[in-house]
């Protein structure tokens, strides 16, 4: 099991895409990035969960932290996902109204401008 | 790292016994996974108790840790007819307070309670209860048939 984690500029933007599970074991590796992100100077983040087959509270744990690190720049956090077994885990916990969620990347961008 | 041990009971139980490690729950998942699609959960409550099965063993884990114990985690699959049943057993010391996972870089999130909440609204009758002898947890749930489900029976 491990999560793949690459990123890439669009314009402002760091786009970082991420694949595979990410659960209590493999979240570190998730933070660590988004932490390098921020303090390298991203502070507009989408985060591609298109190609994660697995996401658990560890997780979502992750990504609230990095919101906040980004927003104490003024900065934004961004999520594309259309699987329908990631968004029922942020609609259960009520991150739905925490997270814009977007179906692709270009409209994270386009809406994050 | 050992792999977990899948073994047979009588019929209608798997029994996996696996040593506390963080990097064994995607093989836990997948086993539970594949004992559910055999005995006909549909695809969503497969998810369901994928995410279930992890936080349960993720709690255990990180408890163990806590308290410097490696002893295995044993989890049982129940297969009923009209249900689909996981218990999760640990030896972590009962009386101790749980340690939290909140930190500054989650946002103060305590994702260890956020994970068991979220438990409790993936799955029905969630119940965790000290072992006999004291020393552990028990945690139960089950991912009862939904209404108008038109599946083949479980077992």
């Amino acid at each position: 099991m491990d999560l793949d984690l690459n990123v890439r500029k669009e314009g402002d933007h760091a786009v970082l895409e991420v694949g595979g599970e990410i659960d209590v074991y493999t979240a570190p590796k998730l933070r660590e990035k988004l932490i390098e992100l921020v303090s390298e100077g991203s502070y507009h983040i989408v985060v591609n969960l298109e190609k994660v087959d697995f996401l658990d509270s560890t997780g979502l744990g992750v990504l609230v932290g990095g919101l906040k690190r980004v927003r104490n720049h003024e900065g934004t956090l961004q999520l594309v996902c259309t699987q329908e077994k990631i968004l029922k885990i942020f609609r259960i916990t009520g991150l739905t109204k925490v997270f814009p969620i977007h179906t692709s990347v270009a409209d994270a961008v386009s809406a994050a401008e | 790292m050992l792999p977990p041990e899948a073994s047979r009971g009588d019929g209608t139980t798997v029994r996996l016994s696996f040593p506390p490690e963080a990097q064994l729950l995607g093989t836990v998942r997948l086993v539970v996974g594949m004992v559910a699609r055999k005995a006909g959960v549909d695809e969503e409550g497969i998810e369901d108790l994928k995410v279930a099965v992890s936080e349960t063993c993720a709690v255990a884990v990180t408890d163990l840790a806590w308290a410097g114990l490696d002893a295995p985690i044993e989890l049982d699959v129940i297969i009923e007819p009209e249900r689909f049943g996981v218990e999760v057993r640990d030896r972590a010391p009962a009386a101790q307070d749980p340690p939290r996972r909140t930190t500054e870089e989650n946002g103060d999130l305590d994702d260890r309670q956020f994970g068991l909440a979220l438990v409790g609204a993936l799955v029905d009758d969630l119940a965790t209860e000290p072992l006999e002898d004291g020393k552990g947890h028990r945690t139960r749930f089950w991912l009862n048939r939904r209404a108008g489900d038109d599946l083949p029976p479980l077992v």
